[in-house]
């Protein structure tokens, strides 16, 4: 065995299934979340809420608290006059609500005190006075004449309406020899993250410096908005993501409790922990919104799509958070996954009187992807086509692609995913004999590896990542991305290790601290494998280059003739014992003490949308990840109660850089969708939260989750680290409409709405009318 | 995160000091598993000033042959319920009602007595203190207002014990101790039905033991309905037990949690009847005529209705085959 074979079997080289660099903290209990961390003396923060879904507030007193012994400090919207939000152009929201509250738990006021039981009585002492106002819950009633506005610039509570059109659909759907049209209705979903929302604010008042640890998906929009709202220049601030319990989306905006805890501490010009409850979480939201989608599409005799059109309308909330970006998703990724010769789509983004929605993973393109998967897989039967072929015969037919959206598609692996699934599945002997009350359904999707935009534009690259080598031979990994538990640390250990050619143990990585690491934009749509993972890379490289120098020097050859292998520099193809890296290490430090290099990605312009098509910068990325998926499951016919009983899930990742984080991954990604399916949702009675735990609201439970049979298909993209793409969100939505199919062969129902609850599936059986 | 009210924690040795404990200390309630208890109180649900935490009692969570029967002990834990041999062998429904309560580690902690003894439940009482005074309280604690039943005659709120109706139909006894010493009681005869005061104990009554009777002859089964395999509590739940003479009904009890505000018997007159559709009818239109399912859970009205009736009546089916000579 060479080598180099033997590398590629030790954990942490790209390829090899390697357990999180950070795992034996997390199982051991070690690991400490922005909860555990030791803060002598704190305060204890707490908010108060607003009990009405829309008012006008007359006025705040806050004396009989102020007065109150062990308070420390107490905020109301008079202590922040700018509004945040995650997009520049759409922010209205304050930390504390001024002049009206526009859901119920808008936060109103925040109180800091010496313990809990004294915070939570001053909290009681406050006295609001509301003037009632017209609220709603529903996005149809919202945008109805004569609604009365959540916020003054959208008299009709329309956030975004967006109208496109690419090819000709009307021709489309003339050419097609079956046009169908149907109704979908997608329950809110909330992330439902196991650590609940927590920041620990310090403020030293002798400089007026700010530190924040928090639980964010993005600690640089943190920084931003923290610093914006205080009105203080950002070199006064630090933010620091401990460990995490989890983000999907939830923290992928500054929220409202971070800033909160930032005014808390400054006012009390001290340290305050602000801890949410799991209603506050809940509360907090930023989930997948209640989604209304009407999906047109056309087909010819042979399966093949002639022209889509979807009308999507998205209960957005109260506030505008991501709410242009989720209705721009929810056409964007119309394009990608197949030929389409014409696609239109008509979305609006409507404000509600419920709490903000936000990006979850999947961002905007699930719900649309289901009702589009479920109408192909209802005009397949319709049509006596078997799913798989109507699938195959929409493929994109060359690669390299270009979507109609200006998309790019340089690696295509839904084919082989589709092969995968069909023959592990059983597929052709089983659909359509199997036994009563089970069945069988497909599905395919498909998701960004991040978007080729950043929010702010700043004209910098998109990710940086640094690196420090030091005397003691030991490499120091300096990124900003937040690994939130998808693995971000050891992805970028394993890139920057490969290409060194250095042991796994010698790597150290240090991430997401405003004073330690380079800026990263964040944990969000899929980005930090494929941005960050190219930036470890490229300063992987520099810092070889500087190696590579030394050792040249020492073997008395070209540095381009070096290689490292194991740690040991040899002239590359040569048998000499070599070099050890310590000895390079010493030789390369040398004159110039501390090496420090560092690395840069950006996505080309060419990736970053055509800016001739209005909203294209949103569905903009270097590459696709591509799922299809089979999923087994039965119904019973009394109860109505769905039981999934396997999946069968390929997906194309371009290259698994880790497969068994990615195994995790798509594990994950399939049990979200599960959890979307089956029974998750947010219920307001009247605009009061039903669902604020975890017992009514219903994330599926060990004893619900299916066995998952998983396969990587590996198209090895020309942009991606070492071919990588993203891994965790394209097998998502496809199970929604996968197991609607399965739930079809079962008990012959066509589902419309989701989750399929057993009231839903009941309601389903009975309409079916061939009941006693 | 929300804080627990300050109380007094009494940990008393035997039944009688624990019910002479209670009686003593007026608003003190027992403390098993607290698995209910602690949550409630944490959401601001009661104030009691002492708990009198049962777990030191001797013989607390004991299993006992006493007579014919079985006797066991109010404080054995859940998962002990639905694990031991011999529970599993004489009253498997018993075991697996057990079973289905909650997930593992609640019923590590959960005792027989507090699953019986737990609160009812309403979708306008489980909520957090700010979320129950921005809804103007109601009727079963701190308000004058029922969000159920607007009429505002009683607290409606749901019993959702999974274990209470199985033993109804296993014909168990309930074991007291209060002041005036040890007294025993129909497993049935511990409730009423009103949602704030659904259970009969009077202030010093500890629940000491379950007493099992041999169930010669009878087959029991428990069904459950939930949108989760796992943690729910019953949308309803149905417990059934069937004893065959032939192809006739030698006899059949039932009894329905998840519906009312206690756990009821369900009357219906069968024995020495054929198991048959119009038997089965006069079944249903007992249940139909015993259940009051109203909108105290998430999940709707309308559906623990239909469900409640085609899951009992599957269920009787069932237990009529297993029950076959």
């Amino acid at each position: 065995m060479s080598i180099r074979r033997l590398e590629k079997v030790r954990a942490g080289a790209v390829g090899v299934r390697t357990p999180l660099i950070d795992g034996v903290e997390k199982v051991t209990g070690r690991a400490a979340y922005t909860a555990d961390l030791p803060a002598p003396g704190a305060l204890v923060g707490r908010v108060l809420r607003s009990p009405l879904p829309h008012a006008r507030i007359l006025s705040v007193d806050v004396s009989a608290a102020l007065a109150l012994d062990g308070v420390a400090a107490v905020c109301t919207g008079e202590d922040c006059a700018v509004p945040f939000g995650v997009l520049p152009i759409a922010e209205n929201e304050f930390p504390l609500a001024r002049g009206k509250v526009r859901y119920r738990g808008d936060p109103v006021a925040a109180v800091a005190a010496v313990d809990e039981e004294t915070a939570e009585r001053a909290v009681r002492l406050i006295r609001v006075e509301y003037e009632k106002l017209p609220a709603y819950f529903d996005a149809r009633k919202a945008m109805a004449p004569g609604a009365v506005p959540l916020h003054d610039d959208k008299p009709n509570n329309v956030l975004r309406e967006v109208h496109n059109e690419f090819g000709d659909a009307e021709a489309g759907f003339a050419a097609a020899d079956l046009v169908r049209e149907k109704s979908f209705r997608f329950a809110e979903v909330n992330h439902a993250h196991m650590e609940l929302n927590a920041t620990l604010a310090q403020y030293d008042p002798e400089r007026g410096h700010l530190t924040l640890h928090t639980t964010t998906q993005v600690p640089y929009y943190v920084h931003l908005k923290v610093a914006s709202c205080l009105e203080m220049d950002p070199s006064n601030l630090r933010v620091v993501k401990p460990f995490l319990g989890g983000g999907f989306g939830a923290r992928t905006e500054a929220l409202h409790h971070e800033i909160i805890a930032a005014l808390l501490a400054r006012k009390a010009g001290g340290t305050v922990r602000l801890l949410q409850s799991r209603e506050e979480t809940f509360i907090a939201h930023r989930g997948r919104p209640d989604t209304d989608i009407r999906i047109k599409l056309g087909m010819t005799r042979e399966g093949k799509l002639t022209a889509c059109h979807a009308e999507v309308i998205q209960r957005g909330g109260a506030y505008a958070g991501y709410g242009i970006i989720t209705i721009l998703y929810s056409g964007a990724l119309l394009h990608g996954l197949y030929h389409l010769p014409a696609i239109k789509h008509d979305g609006w983004r409507v404000y509600t009187n419920t709490p903000p929605c936000g990006a979850m993973r999947g961002h905007g393109t699930v719900d649309a992807r289901a009702a589009f998967e479920a109408l192909m897989n209802e005009m397949a039967e319709e049509l006596g086509l078997d799913p798989f072929a109507v699938r195959r015969a929409n493929l994109l037919p060359t690669v390299p692609y270009t979507t109609a959206y200006a998309q790019k598609v340089l690696s295509y692996g839904l084919p082989e995913c589709l092969d995968k699934v069909l023959k592990a599945s059983g597929w052709t002997e089983r659909r359509g004999r199997m036994p009563k009350g089970r069945g069988l359904g497909l599905a395919c999707s498909h998701f960004v590896s991040g978007t080729s935009t950043p929010k702010h534009w700043t004209g910098e690259p998109h990710a940086t990542v640094n690196l420090k080598l030091d005397f003691d031979g030991g490499i120091t990994i300096l990124t900003g991305a937040a690994d939130i538990g998808q693995g971000s640390n050891t992805m970028v250990a394993q890139v920057v290790g490969e290409v060194l050619g250095v042991h796994w143990r010698r790597l150290r990585v240090v991430s997401a601290d405003s004073a330690l690491t380079p800026k990263d934009n964040g944990s969000y749509s899929s980005r930090v494998t494929f941005m960050v993972g190219n930036a470890g890379i490229h300063a992987a490289q520099e810092l070889r280059a500087v190696l590579a120098k030394a050792a040249a020097a020492k073997l008395d050859c070209r540095p381009e003739d070096v290689e490292c292998v194991d740690e040991v520099f040899r002239v590359a193809g040569g048998q000499d014992p070599g070099v050890a890296f310590s000895e390079v290490v010493k030789a390369a430090l040398v004159d110039t003490g501390t090496l420090t290099v560092k690395g840069t990605f950006t996505c080309p312009p060419e990736f970053q949308g055509d800016k001739k098509i209005r909203g294209s910068a949103i569905g903009a990325t270097m590459g696709f990840c591509y799922a299809a998926q089979v999923v087994e499951a039965s119904v019973d016919e009394i109860t109505g109660k769905v039981t999934v009983h396997k999946v069968w899930v390929a997906v194309d990742v371009g290259r698994a850089l880790n497969p068994l984080a990615v195994e995790g991954q798509i594990q994950g990604g399939v049990w979200m969708g599960m959890g979307q399916a089956l029974c998750e949702e947010t219920r307001f009675d009247e605009g009061r939260m039903l669902h604020g735990n975890l017992l009514d609201y219903r994330v599926p439970t060990m004893l619900d989750s299916p066995d998952m049979e998983v396969f990587i298909v590996e198209s090895i993209d020309p942009n991606g680290p070492f071919g990588a793409k993203e891994a965790s969100e394209g097998m998502l939505s496809g199970f929604l409409p996968a197991l609607m199919d399965a739930v079809h062969e079962a008990a012959a129902i066509r589902p419309t709405a989701l989750p399929l609850t057993p009231d839903r599936v009941v309601e389903l059986l009975d309409a079916r009318g061939d009941r006693p | 995160m929300t804080l627990m009210p300050p109380f007094r924690c009494l940990r008393p040795a035997t039944a009688a000091e624990a019910a002479r404990l209670l009686a003593d200390h007026p608003g003190a309630v027992p403390l098993a598993g607290g698995t209910d208890l602690l949550v409630n109180l944490r959401r601001g649900l009661g104030t009691p000033p002492a708990l009198v935490d049962l777990g030191a009692i001797a013989g607390f969570a004991a299993i006992a042959e006493e007579g014919e029967g079985l006797r066991l002990g109010a404080g054995l834990t859940l998962a002990d319920l639905a694990e031991n041999p011999a529970i599993r062998a004489r009253h498997p429904a018993l075991a697996n009602a057990a079973l289905a309560v909650a997930g593992p580690t609640h019923r590590a902690s959960a005792t027989l007595g507090g699953n019986l003894c737990q609160d009812t439940r309403c979708v306008f009482y489980n909520q957090s203190e700010w979320w129950r005074e921005g809804n103007n309280w109601c009727l079963k604690y701190r308000g004058s207002n029922c969000h159920v039943v607007p009429k505002n005659d009683r607290c409606y709120a749901t019993y959702h014990g999974d274990v209470a109706p199985v033993l109804m139909v296993l014909g168990a006894e309930a074991e007291i101790v209060g002041p005036q010493g040890m007294r025993r009681q129909p497993v049935a005869g511990l409730f009423r039905e009103s949602g704030a005061d659904h259970l009969t104990l009077a202030p010093g009554d500890v629940l000491t033991a379950i007493l099992l009777p041999p169930q010669a002859g009878w087959v029991a089964g428990y069904a459950k309905l939930r949108v989760r395999e796992s943690v729910d509590f019953p949308l309803a739940g149905i417990a059934c037990a069937v004893q065959r003479d032939g192809d006739r009904l030698a006899g059949l009890r039932m009894a329905i949690t998840g519906t009312n505000s206690a756990p009821l018997a369900v009357v219906a007159d069968l024995a020495g009847a054929d198991w048959d559709d119009a038997a089965a009818q006069v079944l249903v239109a007992a249940i139909r005529k015993t259940a009051n399912v109203l909108k105290t859970t998430s999940v709707g009205p309308k559906y623990r209705r239909r469900v409640l009736l085609a899951a009992a009546r599957r269920l009787a089916d069932d237990l009529w085959r297993q029950a076959a000579p």
